[in-house]
């Protein structure tokens, strides 16, 4: 679960926080979309649920760990336990995208074997298997993007989330993406999806944590039961 | 090859420098046992021979120098006691009293007898000499030899310090190829900690490859350096009592058997100093890349 209380991030050499008094709860095995305008502060939130950096003020607890009081080491571990989709993707050039997408369960210690079996699982699911032993500089962006996301389910993490995933992939494939995080939730995890694409909200429906300026806009209806739950989330 | 879990070292510059570095590290170090011998022997040899200076103008100059000789070498530590010739004692006068004359004498001047004692240990010959002869004269070549010992250490110190300024040169240019190396690789090694990579897993792998490279580099500098040795060796060659026979050049291995017999001319250590440089080089370049590494990644949360 996540639980935030009062948390505020004023990032070094800025002179304004970009996250005020934010006071928000998702349980175990839910899904989130994380909506607002741009610099409303989604990457913001995004980069403080990765451990990108730590809260200047309040209390964040993340599948229960306290991380305003965590060591580097407890640290260290609860990132294992996250997947991440970044806007930018972020794989590593110099690797092939099979070595990109092993890497989370090679940190986790998983023997080779188990490793190659669930990479090319995911890798085959999401129809990017033929491009294993490239090089991410030479894909397209939505292959990259699909190698992205390929990197943040392999070992199904605690907790999912995602910063536009769906922006370079055409309508089926984003659907097809969409089904995956159910299943995700279905089976535990939660899922927190960052986008600016109203159509694919429109097409799954779910509990919003919408900011604005840096704050919750709306901060009463999401820890309600679910408003607009209606769709496939 | 193992499966990746944290960016390499990039750096094709860092075995030359390495390479360089002990190119230089091997000379100071040769430079160092040179030094050592040398102020060990000057050392040794004045700190066991005592010369006495016996006047010309002493009355029954022969039968009591003869009567001095006969107790020096019944006093225990004394292995030897030579009396100069008087030829030998214008040679050793001749740079401060100039010319000797074409009839073998320095003019106007009378020679005084000149003993050199050998010995061990440090006897108390300046009460035995007075005794048997107080008018001799006894130069304690101890003092020359602390002040020898002295100049030796000075230089062994200098030398030392050359060693140690190369090695602090090479820990810092390491140290740096390995900065510009993470800082080039900067994006990929945040990906691998957001990831949840250790420090030690990082900082290791990058370590891993600056100590090999660094061994590469200290290997391909003891090649360098080996012709320096080698001839270093070939002049040493008169002065050693180990010069064995000379051996066929006919193959590969002749040849290495001869080169290798003529590097046995050199003192063991510093064969074992130089052997042992590629690893020092190695293991400075595993310590300071870890050392970076891990500092730099404690800007990351």
């Amino acid at each position: 679960m996540i639980r935030l209380l009062n948390v505020s991030m004023m990032p070094p050499g800025v002179g304004q926080p970009v996250l005020r008094n934010l006071t928000l709860t998702v349980p175990k095995g839910e899904f989130r979309w994380l909506l607002g305008p741009s610099g409303a502060g989604k990457s913001s939130l995004l980069r403080l649920l990765t451990l990108e950096t730590r809260p200047s003020a309040g209390q964040m607890d993340l599948l229960g760990v306290s991380v305003s009081q965590a060591s580097r080491s407890t640290l260290r571990n609860l990132r294992r336990r996250i997947g991440f989709v970044p806007q930018d993707y972020r794989l590593i050039g110099e690797w092939t995208v099979f070595d990109n997408v092993a890497l989370p369960l090679r940190l986790r210690g998983a023997s080779e074997r188990d490793t190659r079996r669930e990479a090319f699982a995911v890798l085959e699911w999401l129809d990017v298997v033929h491009l294993a032993d490239k090089r991410p500089g030479t894909l397209s962006g939505g292959e990259q993007q699909r190698a992205a996301i390929a990197r943040a389910l392999i070992g199904r993490p605690e907790l999912l989330l995602a910063d536009e995933p769906t922006n370079a992939l055409e309508d089926a494939q984003a659907r097809r993406l969409l089904s995956t995080f159910q299943e995700l939730v279905d089976m535990g995890t939660t899922v927190i999806v960052a986008t600016h694409n109203e159509a694919l909200v429109r097409e799954a429906p779910a509990r919003s944590i919408v900011l604005r300026d840096g704050t919750l806009a709306d901060p009463a209806p999401q820890d309600e039961p679910a408003l607009h739950r209606s769709g496939t989330l | 090859m193992s499966a990746p879990v944290s960016p390499g070292l990039r750096s094709g510059s860092l075995p030359l420098l390495v390479a360089l570095m002990t190119l230089l590290a091997g000379l100071s170090l040769a430079g160092l046992t040179g030094v050592q011998i040398l102020a060990e022997g000057w050392s040794s040899a004045a700190r066991n021979a005592t010369t006495i200076e016996i006047p010309s103008d002493t009355p029954q100059l022969e039968d009591r120098t003869h009567t001095l000789i006969q107790t020096l070498h019944r006093t225990a530590e004394v292995t030897n006691v030579r009396e100069l010739s008087p030829q030998q004692v214008q040679t050793l006068l001749a740079p401060w009293l100039g010319q000797v004359s074409s009839s073998g004498h320095l003019p106007g001047l009378s020679l005084p007898v000149v003993l050199i004692v050998a010995h061990t240990g440090t006897p108390d010959l300046g009460a035995v000499v007075h005794e048997a002869l107080p008018e001799a004269v006894v130069e304690e070549d101890r003092r020359w030899g602390e002040r020898l010992n002295g100049l030796g250490s000075s230089l062994v110190a200098c030398a030392w310090l050359a060693v140690s300024l190369i090695a602090a040169i090479a820990v810092l240019s390491v140290g740096m190829t390995v900065r510009r190396s993470v800082m080039a690789q900067r994006k990929a090694v945040e990906i691998v900690h957001f990831l949840g990579a250790g420090d030690l897993t990082i900082s290791s792998r990058i370590a891993g490859r600056a100590a090999l490279l660094s061994l590469a580099g200290g290997l391909t500098g003891l090649l360098f350096l080996s012709p320096v040795i080698t001839m270093l060796a070939r002049k040493l060659a008169p002065f050693s009592h180990e010069t064995g026979p000379a051996l066929p050049t006919n193959t590969w291995t002749d040849i290495f058997a001869s080169w290798w017999a003529t590097l046995h001319v050199l003192p063991r250590m510093l064969l074992e100093e130089l052997g042992a440089l590629p690893l020092i080089a190695a293991c400075l370049g595993w310590m300071t890349a870890q050392t970076v590494v891990l500092v730099w990644l404690r800007r990351l949360p």
